[in-house]
């Protein structure tokens, strides 16, 4: 087993709570805590519309804490490291967002978080509560062939999603209509991974697997899990040129389409090595047609400190333009 | 014919406590080449807060206990562990509704509910590289005997070789699917935290007994 990571941590006990108050304290002008670690807007949205909760293991942050504000997410509840927050959190996160239009539980798919929150929407049928329903949101094309999209991960490129669907719940759609317009960007967005790194649990300590300095892996999942296999780590260039075709082939993404482009730092990659990344993906899909509307480069949903980056990609037509120009602001999502 | 009384579950349940916390490290271990490394310290502190919970419960019932742990599971683990387990407990709480003595067809009547329920859940069969290797090996070797003393002795035989049984099979559900034939080697944490669990009440049934 290698040596412990040192953190900047207290306890590991305290790390959520802690994690909560200060991301909290920082940003209270957006959003304020509740309840067992609730993140709910600071303003909750008009009565009348329909909310949007998330719950999810803590590791990916900013996500999901930076997507609560005007123009994006109600609430979301918080896990431990990597774990998903249990049936009756999410039951009292779905209370919190429910602004009398119902709610929508988007939930990327993952195990335990789908487990949980099936477990929640029956909580939910027990005690009468019925305008809700959930989403199952993936993007992640390493994780399951094509013509088995459901069985996908999801991963950064759900980053789509919660701008596109925050947008479209300010205005009057109802619970239906949101869960179709989120279906509709997941279906258009797809994405892929790779890592450098592995990242040690903050919890235990131990690093969560084994990755030589050197090698890389394409399609780890959010959490590091295993994607197609290792090689040598390559160039910026190179390892675009691996990875972008087959996202590409996936929907097929094709000449005359119009894309938005997520950059997503995994945790510990420079901002230099994003832009270098960038630069050829954008002359790749220039060179077969593809015209970018809008890109985001940046840490969005992180696997702790791992030194690696998600390439996603959203087709977009006119309605997805004007629900991403919409304004936004979260602490880690703004739009003016 | 032997029964349990509901208050002699409250000692059973701080048995797999201390059981599972005793080997948490070693869950930890198990976790780690299959996951993300915390299982053994998240199903100690779930186990250990269900144990607490049922102590500060006054003259409970059986299914309050099971209530109890249930809640434990749900709300203090999460992930696909507290769902699950918390699945286990929450299924076998309408068989044990109303009782304050449990016969042997009592408690293999929560168990049977119990596996069921963790069955549908994870859509998970036995062979699958899950808790349910070692549950349903556990809980039909317990329908199968005659008295407790045997049920007990029998489902912790049969939890652990199931759990063994793990060690040579590939991952298809959970985190660990990504693995798939990676997994091979490797015993499922799940399914030795069950084996844990039963042997743990099979040493609280035979110190007792």
């Amino acid at each position: 087993m290698s040596a412990r990571k040192h953190k900047l941590i207290n306890k590991p006990d305290n790390i959520v709570d802690e994690m909560l108050d200060g991301f909290c304290a920082a940003y209270s002008h957006i959003v304020r805590r509740a309840g067992d670690r609730l993140v709910l807007r600071a303003q909750p949205k008009a009565a009348g519309k329909v909310g949007l909760v998330m719950g999810g293991g803590s590791g990916h942050e900013p996500a999901m804490l930076g997507w609560i504000g005007p123009g994006l997410l109600d609430v979301n509840i918080v896990g431990d490291i990597f774990t998903a927050p249990g049936p009756e959190r999410i039951l009292a996160g779905i209370r919190a967002a429910d602004r009398g239009a119902g709610a929508l539980l988007c939930v990327s798919h993952h195990e335990g978080d789908r487990l949980n929150a099936e477990l929640a929407l029956e909580f939910c049928q027990a005690e009468g509560i019925d305008d809700v329903d959930m989403v199952i949101l993936y993007d992640d094309i390493s994780s399951a062939p094509k013509s088995r999209e459901s069985d996908r991960r999801g991963t950064a490129g759900l980053f789509f999603v919660w701008k596109m669907l925050g947008a479209f719940c300010e205005g009057d759609a109802d619970l239906a209509a949101a869960k179709a317009l989120a279906q509709k960007v997941r279906d258009n967005t797809r994405s892929l991974a790779m890592s450098l790194s592995s990242c040690a649990s903050p919890v235990t300590g131990e690093v969560m697997f084994e990755l030589n300095e050197g090698d890389m892996e394409i399609g780890m999942g959010l959490h590091g899990e295993i994607g197609r296999g290792r090689q040598q780590a390559l160039s910026a260039d190179a390892t675009i040129d691996l990875m972008l075709p087959p996202i590409l082939a996936d929907l097929p993404f094709q000449a005359g389409d119009e894309v938005l482009v997520l950059l997503n730092n995994s945790g510990s990659l420079t901002l230099m090595e994003l832009f270098i990344l960038y630069r050829r993906v954008a002359f790749k899909l220039r060179e077969v047609g593809i015209r970018v509307y809008k890109s985001w480069i940046g840490p969005y949903a992180t696997t702790l400190e791992t030194a690696g980056f998600a390439l996603s990609l959203c087709r977009v037509d006119e309605q997805l333009k004007a629900l991403w120009d919409a304004p936004a602001n979260g602490a880690y999502m703004k739009q003016l | 014919m032997m029964t349990i009384r509901a208050a002699q579950l409250a000692a059973m349940m701080q048995a797999i406590a201390r059981r599972v916390t005793a080997e948490r490290e070693l869950l930890n271990r198990l976790d780690a080449a299959l996951g993300d490394g915390d299982h053994g310290t998240s199903i100690s502190a779930a186990f250990n807060a269900a144990a607490a919970d049922i102590a500060a419960l006054d003259q409970p019932s059986a299914s309050d206990l099971w209530t109890a742990a249930a809640k434990a599971m749900l709300n203090r683990m999460g992930g696909a562990s507290g769902a699950l387990f918390g699945t286990f407990f929450l299924k076998g709480v309408p068989p044990l509704r109303g009782k304050d003595r449990l016969n042997k067809s009592d408690m293999e009547a929560a168990l049977l509910a119990g596996l069921q329920g963790v069955k549908a859940r994870g859509k998970a069969e036995v062979g699958d590289k899950t808790m349910v290797d070692a549950l349903e090996p556990a809980v039909l070797a317990f329908a199968a005997a005659e008295e407790f003393a045997d049920g007990w002795r029998q489902a912790a035989e049969g939890a652990r070789a199931g759990a063994e049984s793990t060690r040579e099979l590939p991952a298809r559900r959970g985190r660990a699917k990504y693995l798939g034939e990676r997994a091979r080697g490797h015993i499922d944490p799940g399914a030795t935290t069950i084996a844990l669990l039963f042997e743990a009440i099979d040493g609280w049934w035979t110190g007792k007994a």
